[in-house]
C-alpha cells in the first residue's frame, strides 16, 4: 500500500512531538507518531485505498482521503478497530445540513459531539456508564479526539485561523460518548432516527458544553422532565433563541423513573418540546432587553419538533442527575446520523 | 529510534479562486455589499455607502443580505455578483 504523504524523519519521541506541537499539527497534547506501518494498519481494517476519497469539505472544496483521516486518527490514539468510526463521523459532518465550515469557524465556539450506537459500542469497549460525558473509556477519548485532530490539519481549525472561537469549552479536545443501550429499555438513538437497530451508527451534533441539571426528590416523570426543560429555557434565555436539536443525556436513576412511569423517548420529546420555550421578553430579565423590541410576546421553543430532540440513555448508575447538551446555535447545523458502512464481498486494498 | 512520520494536513491548497482584476477606480462603479446580517453591519454598510457614493463617486451600491450569517452566501445573491464591479462582504461581529 502506498502512501502519498510528505513524510519527516525524527531522532526520537522528543523530536517527533516537538515536530508536531511547533508545526501546530496537534491539539497540544503529545500525538502518537503517524509511522506508516500504523496508517496502513487502519485503513487494511477498514479496507480503504489511501486515496479513497471520504468527501469533499463543501464550502472551501478541501477532498478529504482516507489516507489523511487515519494519519490524524493514529495521532490522537487509534487503533485499527477505532478508524471506521472517525471514518463514518466524518461522512457525516460533511452532509450539507451539518454546516461543517460555519460550526467549526463560528465564534459561537461549538464542538462536535459523536454518539456511538450499536453492536461497534461493545466491540470498541465504549462505556456508556460511569463518566459518559467524560473521560471514560478509551475508545470515546480517542474517537473524539481524531475528530478534532482532523479539523485542525484537515480544514485549518486552529484557533485564530479558521477556527474563532471566542471561548470554545472543553468537549473541543474530544466529546464522545456512547449510549447505554443494554440497560435502557427506549430505543437507541440511532434507531430512533432511521437507522436499523443492529447496525452501527455514529450520531454527530454541533453542540454547546453540557449543563447538568439534578432531582433527587421525585419519582414523576412530569417533575423530572421539568428540570431538563427549566434548563433548556435557561440556555433560550441566557444563550440563544434559535431552536434546533438539543440533546438530553439521562443517566440511569432519572430513567428508571420515567422508564418505570411507561414513558418512552417520544413521550419525552413531546413533554419537552411543549415545556422548553421562552417568551422573547424574558431576555429584559437577564439583560437583553434591547433586543426584544416589540416583539415580547413571540414565543420561542427550544425545538422546533418534537423530532430535533436527542434523547440519550447514558451516565453512572447512581446520582439523579442529567445534562442537556444545547446546540451550537440553532437550525444553523442540523444533527446527521450514519450507519457505519459494512462491506460484503469486500477485497483488502492493494 | 528514528522515527519516520506523516504530514497529517492536506498538504496541497484547495482550489483556488482568482483575484479579479482591480478597478483603477470607483467612479461610475457598481459595488455589491454582501453582508452576513448580524446586527453590527447596519451602521458599517450604511456609512460604507454614504462614504462610496460622495467621497468616491460609485454609481450605485447594491446591497444584499445573507440569509444565514454561519453558511456561504445564497445562490441568487452570488449569481448577481458578475453584474457588480467590486464586492464587499461584510462581518458583523
Amino acid at each position: 500500500m502506498q502512501l502519498a504523504s510528505k513524510t519527516y524523519d525524527a531522532n526520537d519521541i522528543s523530536a517527533v512531538q516537538e515536530l508536531y506541537h511547533s508545526s501546530g499539527w496537534t491539539d497540544g497534547l503529545p500525538i502518537v507518531p503517524p509511522t506508516a506501518d500504523a496508517v496502513q494498519a487502519c485503513l487494511e481494517w477498514a479496507m480503504m485505498p489511501p486515496d479513497q476519497l471520504i468527501g469533499i469539505e463543501p464550502v472551501r472544496g478541501l477532498a478529504i482521503t482516507a489516507e489523511k483521516l487515519a494519519i490524524n486518527a493514529v495521532m490522537a490514539g487509534c487503533l485499527p478497530m477505532h478508524f471506521p468510526v472517525v471514518v463514518t463521523a466524518w461522512m457525516a459532518m460533511m452532509q450539507d445540513e451539518f454546516l461543517m465550515h460555519g460550526a467549526t469557524a463560528s465564534t459561537g465556539g461549538c464542538a462536535v459531539l459523536v454518539v456511538l450506537n450499536g453492536p461497534i459500542r461493545l466491540e470498541l469497549g465504549a462505556n456508556g456508564t460511569f463518566n459518559a460525558l467524560g473521560n471514560s473509556d478509551r475508545a470515546t477519548a480517542v474517537i473524539g479526539r481524531a475528530v478534532r485532530l482532523c479539523l485542525i490539519n484537515l480544514m485549518d481549525v486552529r484557533p485564530g485561523v479558521i477556527d474563532r472561537s471566542t471561548l470554545g469549552h472543553p468537549g473541543k479536545y474530544s466529546y464522545c460518548l456512547a449510549e447505554d443501550e443494554e440497560d435502557s429499555s427506549w430505543l437507541p438513538l440511532h434507531e430512533q432516527r432511521g437507522v436499523e437497530r443492529a447496525a452501527s451508527a455514529v450520531t454527530v451534533m454541533a453542540a454547546g458544553a453540557p449543563r447538568q441539571i439534578m432531582n433527587e426528590w421525585t419519582t414523576k416523570p412530569e417533575e423530572i422532565l421539568e428540570t431538563f426543560a427549566a434548563e433548556m429555557r435557561a440556555n433560550l434565555r441566557h444563550y440563544s433563541i434559535h431552536p434546533g436539536n438539543y440533546a438530553l443525556i439521562i443517566p440511569k436513576q432519572l430513567r428508571e423513573h420515567l422508564q418505570a412511569a411507561g414513558w418512552t423517548k417520544t413521550d419525552i420529546a413531546t413533554f419537552i418540546h411543549e415545556r422548553a420555550r421562552i417568551h422573547r421578553r424574558e431576555w429584559a430579565e437577564v439583560g437583553k432587553g434591547a433586543v426584544v423590541r416589540d416583539r415580547g410576546d413571540s414565543v420561542y421553543p427550544a425545538m422546533e419538533s418534537p423530532d430535533q430532540l436527542l434523547v440519550i440513555a447514558a451516565g453512572g448508575p447512581a446520582g439523579g442527575f442529567g445534562a442537556v447538551i444545547p446546540p451550537w446555535l440553532g437550525n444553523k447545523s442540523h444533527a446527521v446520523t450514519l450507519p457505519l458502512g459494512v462491506c460484503i464481498d469486500c477485497e483488502p486494498p492493494k | 529510534m528514528t522515527f519516520r512520520v506523516l504530514d497529517p494536513t492536506t498538504e496541497k491548497a484547495p482550489p483556488a479562486g482568482r483575484l479579479a482584476p482591480r478597478l483603477d477606480t470607483l467612479e461610475g462603479k457598481t459595488i455589491g455589499f454582501i453582508s452576513n446580517g448580524k446586527e453590527g453591519t447596519k451602521g458599517f454598510f450604511k456609512h460604507l455607502d454614504q462614504m462610496l457614493r460622495e467621497e468616491y463617486g460609485v454609481a450605485k451600491v447594491v446591497s444584499r443580505t445573507k440569509s444565514n450569517y454561519s453558511a456561504p452566501a445564497d445562490k441568487h445573491i452570488v449569481d448577481e455578483i458578475k453584474g457588480w464591479d467590486a464586492v464587499v462582504s461584510g462581518l458583523g461581529d
